[in-house]
């Protein structure tokens, strides 16, 4: 996958346009079919919380909750019906993202890639490529990894 | 690149209100940001720009004394203000706390 352009200055709405190859595409449709790796409870909201109070920590809860509701129905609608998003091009597919999808974009393969390394039992980067991986871990190594991919890409196109 | 970003939503209304009580008026709550070795630098580098408005230089600087010191003070706010940081924070992944200030 690789930059091709945003208007600049950017104005809100204009897009950024990404080359993407057709076995690309696949592999980010794959990963992205992983959201949501993790739940509520991984959330803290504090680290003293005596200091802070237990319904603050259910309210975040929830807010994060209701954000995975809302980034899990976008992306029933990109599994559905994707074509707004990709259109034919001459190496595969032109992938256009608005400045607000690509946050949402930035945030769901967040989501993969640190939803795999908790299921991988959080090692450290150097560590988790030394694990012995059942199938199932090995599913999560090629996330993470492809997930940090991706979010790369996306980024670059910030700078 | 803050220019980019979506607009954060305000805290809900109705929490506004339970929170009100919680000294609004007082800065005394801290918004932490702790290391972690899954998010990268260029990531959180981004969301400090996105979620604080700062430029990339001083966002960079926050994410590299996370990376260094193991955590960085991002913001001392009114609880509600905190509140709202931390879930902003959360939403993109990052391990981010409040603490009441001592």
């Amino acid at each position: 996958m690789k930059f091709i352009r945003s208007q600049k200055p950017r104005q809100a709405g204009s897009p950024f346009v990404f080359d993407i190859g057709t076995r690309e595409k696949a592999v980010l449709l794959e990963t992205l079919r992983l959201y949501p790796l993790l739940d509520a409870s991984y959330h803290q909201f504090s680290r003293r919380p005596k200091t802070i109070g237990k319904a603050d920590q259910e309210w975040l809860e929830e807010a994060m909750d209701q954000q995975r509701l809302d980034h899990k129905k976008k992306l029933g609608q990109l599994f559905r019906d994707n074509r707004c998003f990709f259109k034919p091009g001459k190496h595969g597919f032109r992938f256009s993202l608005t400045g607000e999808e690509m946050e949402w974009m930035l945030r769901v393969l967040n989501e993969i890639r640190v939803g795999s390394w908790v299921r991988l039992g959080r090692p450290e980067m150097e560590a988790a490529h030394a694990l012995s991986l059942t199938s199932g871990q090995a599913r999560f190594l090629a996330a993470m990894e492809l997930s940090g991919y991706f979010q790369a890409v996306l980024l670059e196109a910030f700078s | 690149m803050a220019a980019t970003a979506v607009p954060l939503a305000p805290p809900d209304t109705e929490r506004k209100e339970k929170t009100d009580a919680k000294e609004s008026h007082d800065h005394g709550y801290l918004v932490i940001c702790w290391n972690d070795p899954v998010n990268t630098m260029d990531f959180v580098t981004h969301v400090f720009q996105v979620v604080f408005a700062w430029p990339k230089a001083k966002a960079r600087r926050h994410m590299l004394q996370v990376h260094n010191a193991g955590k960085s003070l991002l913001a001392r706010e009114t609880f509600e203000k905190a509140e709202h940081y931390v879930h902003q924070l959360q939403g993109y992944g990052l391990h981010a706390t409040m603490e009441r200030e001592e």
